[in-house]
């Protein structure tokens, strides 16, 4: 544990001479979308990994901490900090509420339910009687009182990519090694036990709701550090932050990246900003977006993650039996034995 | 309540219906979730405008479903039947990226803006319904869908290949032991699903526009019918269909501004009482 702290460390001091040595404005700002993006990518990795479940209404908790933020510090006039904290503590309230109704779903029902109920938030957000708050359609532009700060960058400080980067890279490490802690401890192995037998669990006298709930709202709270860094960044919040499109884009990101393992997630997202980068300038990014998740879930099921490593597994057929004793091959086809069509994916 | 509003959520409940019995009969059968069905009713919306443009409404219903039908063909040869044996999540996933790809290749094709289709002629104007004029086509959208539930339900229950489809839905395996050939099942009823969602599509375009989002739009709520009729099961999606389409209308005219939500809220209420949806796990 102590290696893998002190690598936590060295990649966020690494990380953090990212601005001096990038010096153009339109890179830094697409590596900056790519971290924000990778928090949410890694919130819906982590229930992939550790319960099989995928989500598509993680939005619900992204978009929703980005409005609180905004709502908090436009209309209720708090101060940036305390308006961030205060969304955080939103976007995970919502991740509680969906989580009490969606948890006990598995596999393709979870996957609609999250949906559905995360485009339920969206509908919401551009109707005529939340635009008091939202603006509907509009969006919500983010006006700050004089003299806000956040650790002590202004708005012009928050909105520039260099300025920002220290705050979100440290934020999108933070959340790395949050999971990855939860993932070896005890909690961590039980959540798997419940993803690969849950019946098993139960009878074993485990309550599997409740670990389920948690890792859920652990999933949502990550989101929402996500959604309200990106409200501050852009100090701009719109209904397209709710949408299925975004949960669709940090989802394709997460498995271009590869679910098995904590750091595809973040692969995938600065992988999948920059190739949205290129493509957009054609118009045809879903084109393009599509076409490389339907390839992908084909020919490379584990992401580019996972692919690496069934090669290395494959040139050292050594380390793959070592390896394989300890513990369960997780980035072979499709992940662990599957025992039901309700299965949830981990691969 | 008035008749009008009524009718129009029974039209509405028909367009559902049809749509969701096709979605959850691949889902039946496959085990996946057919994230592309909102695009296969879009690219059969369009495909009928173009029909109806060259020749004639008549004509496009007939192309457009048999269109689809064709693609639904190369969906299950060309990605369910070849990753059969992969997670079915990966699989929906799969359509998820595919509904992406019609979508722009729809606008590629026909561009952004907003086409209309007329009606054939034999079916415009307006019917007297007890006192109260309708237009004719709706009603026979509604009468369309009626015969399809009937001639649906009379396949599934009376005939030997329905009885394939229904045991074949209820556990793949013990049915190709018992000699059903399971892949010709599969292939019959993925490219049905399919050619409904064409149907669907085609019976829209004359009454909602034809748009590119029109197939995003409408797949979650169809979505949220196949959850609350209860998966996998064709029975409980036409009605969820029906019910949905109805409320959904009508309530319109009570709070216009949150009838959007009416699905949703529908959709935790049935989980909350019945987390099967309300036809439980039967076909």
């Amino acid at each position: 544990m102590a290696v893998g702290l002190g690598l936590g460390v060295a990649i966020l001091a690494a990380g953090l001479v990212v601005p001096y040595v990038v010096s153009s404005r339109y890179y830094m700002g697409l590596l900056l979308d790519g971290v924000i993006l990778a928090i949410l990518a890694l919130s819906i990795g982590f229930l992939a990994r550790h319960l099989g479940l995928i989500s598509l209404g993680h939005t619900a908790f992204f978009g929703g901490a980005a409005y609180a933020v905004g709502i908090a510090i436009t209309r209720w006039e708090m101060s940036p900090p305390v308006a961030f904290v205060v969304a955080v503590a939103i976007g995970t309230l919502i991740a509680l509420i969906m989580g009490l109704l969606v948890v006990r779903a598995t596999g393709m029902g979870f996957l609609m339910l999250t949906l559905a109920l995360g485009q339920a938030l969206y509908q919401f957000s551009t109707q005529r009687a939340a635009a008091p708050w939202t603006g509907a359609y509009d969006g919500l532009q983010i006006t700050y009182a004089s003299g806000a700060s956040f650790l002590g960058l202004d708005r012009a400080s928050l909105m520039n990519a260099a300025l920002f980067w220290p705050v979100a890279w440290s934020a999108l490490i933070a959340c790395a090694v949050l999971m990855w802690l939860i993932g070896r401890s005890s909690f961590g192995t039980m959540l798997e036990g419940i993803r690969e037998n849950e019946e098993r669990m139960r009878f074993s006298g485990f309550d599997t709701f409740v670990p389920r709930l948690i890792a859920f709202v652990v999933s949502g709270f990550v989101a929402s550090i996500g959604g309200a860094l990106f409200a501050l960044n852009a100090s701009y919040v719109s209904p397209e932050l709710l949408s299925f499109v975004k949960a669709g884009d940090a989802l394709t990101a997460a498995i271009v990246g590869g679910l098995g393992i904590l750091l595809g997630p973040i692969l995938g997202a600065i992988v999948y900003i920059f190739a949205q980068a290129r493509f957009n300038t054609s118009g045809n990014l879903h084109l393009y977006t599509g076409t490389a998740l339907v390839l992908i879930l084909m020919f490379l099921p584990g992401g580019i993650f996972g692919s690496i490593d069934k090669v290395i597994r494959k040139l050292l057929p050594r380390r793959r039996r070592e390896s394989s004793g300890s513990e369960p091959d997780r980035t072979a086809d499709g992940g662990p034995s599957e025992t039901s069509r309700e299965k949830g994916m981990t691969g | 309540m008035d008749l009008t509003q009524l009718l129009n959520g029974i039209a509405f409940g028909s367009l559902l219906m049809i749509l969701s019995s096709g979605l959850a009969m691949i889902f039946g059968l496959r085990g996946v979730t057919n994230f592309a069905h909102g695009a296969l009713y879009m690219a059969g919306a369009y495909i009928a405008f173009s029909v109806a443009k060259a020749t004639s409404f008549w004509f496009a219903l007939v192309v457009a479903p048999i269109g689809l039908a064709i693609i639904g063909a190369v969906l299950e040869l060309v990605f369910f039947r070849r990753l059969q044996h992969r997670n079915h999540i990966e699989v929906g996933l799969i359509t998820f990226g595919l509904a992406m790809i019609f979508e722009r290749a729809v606008v590629l094709i026909w561009g952004e803006e907003t086409h209309s289709v007329a009606p054939p002629a034999l079916l415009e104007g307006t019917t007297n319904v007890f006192g109260t004029g309708y237009p004719t086509y709706r009603l026979a959208v509604i009468a369309v869908a009626i015969a399809l539930a009937l001639a649906l339900g009379w396949w599934l229950n009376r005939t030997t290949s329905g009885l394939h489809v229904r045991a074949a839905s209820h556990d793949v395996e013990t049915s190709g032991i018992l000699g059903i050939n399971v892949d010709r099942v599969s292939l019959m009823v993925v490219c049905l699903g399919a050619g409904l969602a064409g149907l669907a599509g085609t019976l829209a375009a004359p009454y909602v526009s034809v748009y590119p989002a029109m197939g995003t739009t409408i797949l979650i709520v169809v979505l949220i019918v196949v959850v609350v009729g209860g998966q996998g099961s064709i029975g409980g999606a036409m009605i969820a269909g029906m019910g949905l389409g109805v409320v959904q209308t009508v309530g319109s005219i009570w709070a216009p501004s949150l009838s959007v939500l009416v699905p949703y809220a529908a959709l935790v209420v049935v989980l909350l009482w019945r987390p099967q949806g309300i036809a439980g796990k039967r076909v």
